[in-house]
């Protein structure tokens, strides 16, 4: 059994807006193992990406934060700002979805990534710049010798997101959280980075986050996968587990929703998801859900382990 | 009996901007789209697939005469709208209309949801005041929105709601054509689903063809009756859907198929990947003869006369065209295995 | 056919953008603050007649260069004339052509950048020429120099503000057309077959509002500051009418004997001006929806 890295216990986000109060993140609770990619999916406003940022605080002044993020013996979400200072880019690496602007665009690519190490691991400058070229190639991009002294807007789109991954890499973080990486590019890219990304995995035994609402890239590399709903978690299960005996109602809707060959119609999910201003005092799915009764409409489902390894919030669990 | 006229006809459709100078070098020609030909009968539902830089969006773009295309030519329901005026193209704007990807900035955020689907039939003066509202309301409840939202703005209500929005507007005076492009792509997957299906019945009930602009091979895998595929400015393929999912000819199409994700982990994991090398050439300056060979796994070794000419789009079997020097070398190779086998 | 379900608010959309703004104005004190002594000096210009104690051009010969009292707040110049009163009736010229000229910078200015940013071709290169010429010129010299062309007058100073004024609202007007000419909806109301006259007024113009409003309220104490300049000069209001720079061209002669002939009118140019400037900014800031407070 690998180690657990990163353990979450009942972490609540909420925005205090000039529209009012959201309710993000909903007393979340997840660990994450030494070496394990787990794939975090959700639609718009499910709170995935909020999750992850609050635990490096990278959330705007705006949001309250609660709960405990247990990693390597500190809490991050009770630890001074020197102390992430430490560990963001460092031991827990964030890629985001947009490599354009992600990356500065006054500084070569070779430059960016050799200031990570600079200021992270007091390399010098040139051991720096060596380094670079070597986690340019580590992240697959072909004549990394030459690419080091390009401007992020002389490369593509694909090769701006592995200069991102080698950022975050620079430092042979524990965790590599990453953020819809590859909603931006295209198919051909996106399969290239997943490669990328399962190779970061065996070769150097990152731990991966991998945010995103696409059920297939999850399906490529994930090993373990949460379903979120509303700032809640709606399932967790291994990954095979989950697609082939899919518990929660909306699970299975996603599932069913995505387009295929042969279907004469997608299992469409009624009504929207809720914007809540504070945690629901029941299932936040039960509106839309068809399997929805009274208990449903006045209880928070908990979190039952209905198979082997396998939790769901519901009080209707089932594959169909 | 005589077959009816095709509501789209694209003939070598060439679309060249020109681009200043930039940072990185002088002023160029981008050449979006190259050289595309393109047939939708009435009601049929047809895919036009790529990835960023393939010329899909500017090929609807040029269709509706969002854009003056620079060469070739464009036919809807016969007639000629290439280089119509403005005013010309006035009546004519009745039989096409668009659907944009972006649920946010598709809609004047200064309108209400009744006044942008009531602007087409008030443009075309189809209808005024009373019988306005009505169609309004029908069009609203057509698309499964309720009526009273009309009175809303766009961002009151959700992105699915938008596009909700969109559809009623494109469709209200009840075009022959409806140029889709990447209506769903900014959308939640549960949405997409709602949007799809709605897509797909109200097709049904009212009959209209659809160029589905998209680069998602599984919507267009669900939607659409035939696919073609673009790549750089061409079209490298095009068949049935079912044939080109199941069998696709040119390499690029092998790839694009294999490089996208399905929702199943053992199917997933278990597919072997055909891999392109290096990125996307820019549409600045497309590779000589095929544009596909500086990526294609094949090109080099058995495809040599890809560097100086060009593929044809050809039909190597019934509906399927495809643009490529190997794929048509083993068509010709199988023809003379039959004329040779042929009883004298 | 599924109907959706809607997750709106129950207020109206315009009260809704209302509450907001007014939220986030509230926030900004010092916008706030602009907003209250730009309002003080407005009503002050209007109700002249009932709030000045004393009317501009009443002189008082026993009292001349009298300091500040009780009879006479902020004292009294060199022809016994009450200071305050003369400061508050001097707030008309001001304001008038501090709004006047702003309005007729927009009516001047937008129509220009409009036609630039929506056709471009050849006209646009011509007009953003001119406009750049134009811009060239400080803009105080430039309507200095129209008045002395025009001839001295409230009214010739306020055109030569207005003229002076419009090439800031030309290169607005055509960016915000620029960037919203390509928004998609735009687009699909030329889809649609939507003539220029219904994409320009019915889409384009009500989206450039916001910031057509924020350009205007920093044009307003330009152009405040400019009538003073001009009056001071001699080119804008003529003597008996009030106005805070003619008040501070009297003021030479006597500056060592009563300074304060000086001061009070600087004053008000400095805080009417400022206050606007305060207003101008917290709008922008408060209007900007990347501005997240």
């Amino acid at each position: 059994m690998a180690d657990t890295l990163l353990d979450v216990r009942d972490l609540s986000v909420r925005f205090e807006t000039d529209d009012g109060t959201t309710q993000a993140v909903d007393e979340l609770s997840f660990t994450l193992a030494e070496g394990e990619v787990l794939g975090v999916v959700g639609e718009s406003g499910c709170g995935k990406s909020v999750t992850m940022l609050s635990l490096l605080r990278l959330l705007p002044p705006t949001a309250e934060v609660s709960g405990s993020a247990r990693f390597g013996g500190i809490d991050l979400l009770a630890a001074s700002s020197a102390q992430l200072k430490r560990i963001r880019g460092r031991e827990i690496s964030f890629v985001f979805q947009e490599p354009m602007t992600s990356l500065n665009p006054s500084f070569t690519v070779g430059r960016q990534v050799a200031e990570v190490l600079q200021r992270h691991l007091g390399y010098s400058r040139k051991a720096a710049g060596a380094r670079a070229v070597e986690l340019l190639d580590l992240v697959r991009i072909p004549a990394p010798e030459s690419r080091v002294d390009e401007y992020p807007h002389q490369l593509s789109g694909g090769m701006r997101q592995r200069v991102m991954i080698a950022i975050a890499l620079a430092c042979d973080p524990k965790i590599l959280i990453a953020d819809e990486p590859t909603t931006a590019l295209d198919v051909t890219i996106q399969a290239g980075i997943l490669d990328l990304m399962r190779d970061i995995r065996d070769r150097l035994g990152t731990a991966i986050v991998l945010i995103t609402h696409n059920l297939g890239v999850v399906a490529d590399i994930a090993d373990r996968v949460i379903v979120m709903y509303a700032g809640r978690k709606a399932e967790e299960a291994p990954v095979h587990e989950l697609y082939e005996h899919p518990q929660h109602p909306y699970t299975i809707g996603l599932l069913g929703a995505i387009p295929r060959r042969g279907v004469d119609r997608l299992q469409e999910i009624p009504g929207l998801v809720p914007r809540l201003s504070e945690p629901l005092p029941y299932c936040a799915f039960a509106e839309r859900c068809p399997r929805a009764d009274r208990r449903s409409r006045s209880e928070v489902p908990q979190l039952r382990e209905v198979r082997p390894a396998h939790l769901v919030a519901c009080f209707h669990p089932g594959s169909e | 009996m005589t077959a009816p006229p095709p509501v789209l006809e694209v003939e070598g459709l060439v679309k060249h901007f020109h681009v200043g100078p930039q940072l990185t070098g002088g002023g160029g020609i981008v050449q979006a789209v190259d050289g595309v030909s393109l047939t939708i009968g009435p009601g049929e539902l047809v895919g036009l697939v790529g990835e960023s830089g393939s010329g899909k969006s500017t090929v609807g773009n040029c269709i509706v005469r969002l854009v003056e295309p620079t060469d070739g030519t464009i036919r809807i329901l016969g007639t000629d709208v290439t280089h119509l005026s403005r005013r010309e193209m006035r009546p004519l704007r009745r039989d096409v209309h668009m659907v944009f990807q972006d649920p946010y900035s598709s809609l004047n955020p200064r309108m209400t949801t009744g006044a942008i689907v009531g602007e087409p039939l008030r443009l075309h003066g189809i209808a005024k005041r009373r019988s306005l509202e009505q169609r309004v309301v029908s069009l609203f409840e057509q698309v499964g929105l309720r009526p009273e939202l009309r009175h809303r703005y766009p961002h009151e209500l959700s992105g699915g709601q938008r596009q909700r929005v969109g559809l009623a507007r494109a469709l209200s005076v009840q075009p022959s054509l409806l140029i889709a492009d990447e209506p769903v792509s900014a959308l939640d997957v549960s949405v997409q689903a709602s949007i799809l299906n709605l897509l797909r019945d109200l097709q049904r009930d009212l009959g209209f063809s659809c160029l589905f602009i998209t680069h998602d091979l599984a919507t267009v895998e669900f939607l659409c009756d035939r696919v073609a595929v673009m790549y750089l400015g061409k079209i490298v393929e095009e068949a049935a859907t079912d044939e080109l999912f199941a069998a696709p000819l040119h390499p690029y199409t092998q790839a694009l198929l294999s490089a996208a994700v399905v929702a199943d982990p053992a199917a997933q994991r278990a597919r072997t990947r055909v891999v392109l090398e290096g990125d996307v050439p820019s549409p600045l300056a497309p590779p000589s003869g095929c544009r596909f060979r500086t990526r294609c796994p094949l090109a080099e070794e058995s495809a040599p006369e890809s560097v100086e000419v060009e593929p044809l789009l050809e039909e190597v079997a019934a509906g399927h065209s495809v643009a490529c020097h190997l794929v048509h070398r083993q068509r010709e190779a199988a023809q003379l295995l039959d004329l040779a086998s042929e009883p004298a | 056919m599924t109907v959706v379900e809607d997750a709106t608010d129950l207020l109206s959309p315009r009260a809704r953008r209302r509450r907001l703004l007014r939220k986030r104005l509230a926030r900004r004190p010092f916008a706030l603050l602009g907003f209250a002594v730009a309002a003080i000096f407005i009503l002050a210009a209007i109700f002249a007649p009932w709030v000045a104690p004393y009317s501009a051009s009443a002189t008082d010969f026993n009292a001349v260069l009298a300091k500040p009292s009780w009879d006479h707040l902020l004292g009294t110049d060199e022809l016994g004339r009450d200071i305050l009163s003369r400061i508050i009736w001097g707030a008309r010229a001001s304001i008038q052509a501090g709004v006047l000229a702003t309005c007729l910078a927009m009516a001047i200015g937008v129509p220009i950048g409009l036609v630039a940013g929506y056709y471009r071709g050849w006209i646009d290169p011509v007009i953003s020429r001119v406009t750049d010429v134009v811009l060239a010129f400080p803009f105080l010299i430039l309507a200095v120099g129209l008045a002395a062309i025009m001839g001295p007058s409230l009214l010739n100073a306020t055109i030569a503000l207005g003229v002076g004024a419009a090439p800031g609202f030309v290169r607005v007007a055509r960016g915000e057309t620029l960037a919203l000419r390509e928004e998609d909806y735009v687009r699909a109301a030329i889809a649609n077959g939507a003539g220029d006259t219904t994409i320009i007024f019915r889409h384009i113009v009500p989206n450039m509002t916001s910031t057509l409003l924020v350009q205007a309220t920093v044009t307003i104490p330009a152009a405040i500051i400019g009538e003073a300049v001009l009056s001071f000069l001699g080119l804008g209001v003529q003597p008996p009418t009030p106005s805070w720079g003619v008040m501070l061209a009297d003021a030479q002669s006597y500056l060592s004997q009563a300074p304060r002939l000086a001061v009070y009118p600087g004053l008000a140019i400095f805080f009417c001006a400022l206050a606007f400037n305060l207003l101008g900014d917290g709008l922008r800031d408060a209007l900007d929806p990347r501005t997240t407070r």
